[in-house]
């Protein structure tokens, strides 16, 4: 391989790429996009929905919605106010209670007058809560209550149903099942007869803190005490991961194209007349890793700035930077050899429009188990997946940036996998690069383009 | 020594055969013209001079014992099917080119070939805005720079108006002056006859025809009529000794059969009408490429298959 004409080509595509107003407006709408969304999002978590939240309650139980309007009061007192600045920062629930109808014909009828205030928004939300509501489930019961054809409910008597038509996430819900089983277990002791007034230790909810773990000062020697977790701790390695993603489908996505509009514009004979097709592939790969590690200085240098202003710098140790480059040019080579193989068995543009989403799934796939691993970073399922060669790069790089860690074999492991994969990428990539990007008309079917990567 | 050595080359793609046992040897120094039917396996033959197609047999040695692969730093490449970087300047673009090829700059001689075709006024102005003539003479420069010591011309006139055509003419006869060897495909035969020092003829990837032009006329003997006579094709018609008449409008040319007497077709058309010239030829490398790929010729290929 002659690295002067690799890089003759390299920087070619390069400078033609970086002087593109779209990557210019690219490089800075991204970031202002995705920072306005998370700005935008935390004004909005700062300026909540104060309204009053009316909800109605069936109680065939006759005890518990006495309780349960009791604990809700209470959590209101206690999470309505700042106690700093005394200004509201929840919405209040307003309950409603209703006798419940008479017959089981009525009943259905009352559910629906109800069903239709919530639709009619004079209502959040109605609880029932069944007259066996009292009684704890016993081993053995039916945890579920639920018929897994029709999702009916198959004993509406025990617990709470809960009706609403509040969409995506339910805050709600999640809020009201504290006060629900706080008003339930009020009334319980009540039935038994202990006086709540005087024992309302008994009923009290425990809070949990969450704290870092202790940790030595290695040169001092001192012991730093477990602070508050943030959700930044969780937040800013997510925001690490996801700007890998921004920037690996920005650096490879236009190779897909560059190498068809040469192909399509009967350029790439000119070029292979001076350079051999594994030359051309490598400067055109080169030039796209130029121009991620460009954004991406641009990323990680705005990044570290905006950690440092938020005052959240500890959350992303730097000892990460070499291993996000590290994944993000092993990544970055990956796929643009993928592209460059894609875009050479491209006809026309509109080959390559279809072939896009081929090229970004080693991309979007771990995107996708962004959360999974999140919820459970050392699971064996985020453990298994983050070994997976094309899918190392950005699940390894979260993982190891969330304060759970990893082992310290497994990035390792996990380089040296995604590394050979890379490898063998590139190998396979210019094999089919060489026979496919001079041919003309449909592209080849996948059996074909897979005897060209190994037979040559 | 030769700067181009084929043997026994052959290339093939799935079922079809582009190009079948060639065997060819090309001076340094001369001008080499490929002609030849559409799919003959001129474009395959010099796709694999420059090392895009890698032959299924045989081999290929460039200026002794180089190799292809190794060789594509002198070799200047013009493919039939053209294209530019459209957003680059005409500047950039040739620097570009010239650095590929080279591994240096070659801002000089950009400038001399711009100057020299007319085009240094150009310079800064992408390639998009070019007229198609400009764009093509474009990419003969970036053919050229930096001056190869093999030039492979696919269909260089193509498309190309006379003052263009004259202008890579002329660029083509002062790099030959240079030393530089030139293989060129065209379909233009006249061009082939004047402007080639040998000539090669590929049909059906085989080698039909090899040598100089008058090697190859030679081999034909003078078989040819060329005839202007008052009455035009009428008269020449049912003359004896004539097996084929191509009607040019003002003049007619007619092959004799093998041994006829041409002074026996002279007198029946004297006999016929007025004479106003006869002149008795070698063929044209047009009509000894229609002899052998022809219409009739394909005839009598079914024919005899």
């Amino acid at each position: 391989m002659r690295v002067h004409k690799v890089l003759t080509i390299a920087k070619r595509d390069y400078i033609a790429t970086v002087r593109t107003k779209a990557f210019l407006f690219g490089l800075v709408v991204a970031p202002i996009l995705f920072g306005g969304g998370s700005i935008g999002m935390s004004f909005l978590n700062g300026k909540p929905d104060l309204a009053d939240r009316h909800i109605a309650i069936i109680d065939h139980t006759g005890v518990v919605a006495g309780a349960l309007v009791s604990a809700v009061r209470e959590k209101n007192e206690r999470e309505l106010f700042d106690k700093k600045t005394h200004r509201q920062i929840e919405a209040r629930y307003v309950f409603e209670v209703i006798a419940p109808a008479a017959d089981p014909a009525s009943s259905k009828d009352q559910l629906l007058a109800l069903s239709g205030r919530v639709r009619s928004k004079r209502l959040v939300a109605f609880l029932e809560i069944g007259k066996d509501a009292l009684r704890p489930p016993k081993p053995g019961d039916d945890a579920d209550d639920f018929d897994l054809g029709t999702s009916k409910r198959t004993n509406p008597d025990t617990g709470v149903a809960y009706y609403t038509n509040a969409g995506g996430i339910d805050e709600m819900r999640r809020w009201l099942s504290g006060p629900i089983s706080d008003g339930v277990r009020l009334a319980r002791l009540t039935q038994f007869g202990i006086d709540i007034e005087r024992n309302r230790d008994l009923a009290a909810s425990v809070r949990i803190d969450g704290l870092s773990l202790l940790e030595r000062d290695e040169k001092t020697g001192a012991v730093r005490e477990a602070r508050k977790r943030s959700e930044l701790e969780v937040l800013v390695p997510a925001f690490t991961a996801v700007v890998l993603v921004m920037i690996v489908m920005v650096g490879s996505a236009p190779m897909l194209q560059s190498v068809t509009q040469d192909k399509s514009q009967r350029i790439v004979e000119t070029l292979l007349g001076a350079a051999s097709p594994f030359e051309l592939m490598t400067g055109k790969v080169l030039g796209s890793v130029g121009v991620s590690v460009t954004s991406s200085l641009f990323y990680v240098i705005a990044g570290v700035a905006a950690v440092n202003a938020l005052g959240v710098a500890g959350l992303l140790p730097l000892t990460i930077i070499p291993w996000f480059y590290a994944y993000l040019l092993t990544d970055v080579v990956m796929l643009c050899a993928f592209a460059a193989a894609l875009g050479a068995c491209c006809g026309t543009p509109q080959d390559a429009q279809n072939f896009a989403i081929v090229l970004l799934m080693p991309v979007l796939l771990p995107a996708f188990m962004l959360v999974t691993v999140l919820r459970q970073p050392n699971g064996a399922l985020a453990t298994a997946m983050s070994l997976v060669p094309p899918f190392t790069p950005i699940l390894m790089l979260l993982r190891q940036a969330l304060p759970s860690g990893v082992p310290a074999w497994q990035p390792w492991v996990g380089l040296a996998g995604a590394l050979a994969f890379a490898a063998v990428t590139v190998w396979a990539a210019s094999r089919i690069f060489r026979v496919a990007i001079l041919m003309q008309g449909k592209p080849p079917k996948l059996a074909e383009a897979v005897r060209w990567a190994l037979k040559g | 020594m030769d700067a181009v050595q084929i043997s026994h080359v052959t290339k093939t793609f799935g079922s079809v055969t582009a190009v079948d046992g060639l065997s060819l040897t090309v001076p340094q120094g001369s001008i080499y013209g490929f002609i030849g039917p559409n799919g003959s396996g001129k474009t395959t033959t010099m796709r694999m001079i420059v090392n895009i197609f890698y032959p299924d047999r045989g081999e290929i040695r460039l200026f002794g014992d180089g190799r292809p692969e190794t060789s594509t730093d002198f070799i200047g490449y013009l493919p039939e099917e053209r294209g530019l970087y459209q957003r680059m300047t005409v500047q950039a673009l040739l620097e570009f080119y010239g650095e590929l090829r080279s591994g240096h700059g070659v801002k000089a001689e950009v400038a001399n070939w711009l100057e020299r075709l007319g085009l240094a006024s150009r310079a800064s102005d992408k390639v998009e805005t070019l007229s198609k003539g400009m764009t093509q003479k474009v990419q003969f420069i970036a053919t050229v720079i930096p001056e190869p010591k093999l030039l492979i011309l696919d269909e260089p006139f193509s498309g190309l108006d006379p003052v263009s055509a004259e202008a890579i003419r002329s660029a083509i006869l002062d790099l030959r002056r240079r030393g530089v060897t030139i293989i060129l495909s065209t379909h233009d035969m006249h061009l082939a006859e004047s402007l080639c020092d040998y000539i090669l003829m590929i049909f059906r990837g085989r080698k039909v025809l090899d040598g100089t032009l008058t090697s190859i006329q030679d081999q034909y003997g003078e078989d040819t009529i060329r005839v202007t006579a008052d009455g035009g094709v009428a008269a020449v018609e049912s003359l004896p000794g004539v097996e084929q008449i191509r009607d040019l409008g003002q003049v007619q040319e007619l092959r004799l059969t093998r041994g006829a007497d041409p002074q026996e077709a002279l007198r029946a058309l004297v006999a016929k009408a007025r004479v106003t010239s006869f002149s008795l030829t070698k063929p044209s490398l047009y009509d000894i490429f229609m002899r052998i790929a022809g219409p009739a010729a394909e005839e009598a290929n079914h024919a005899s298959a």
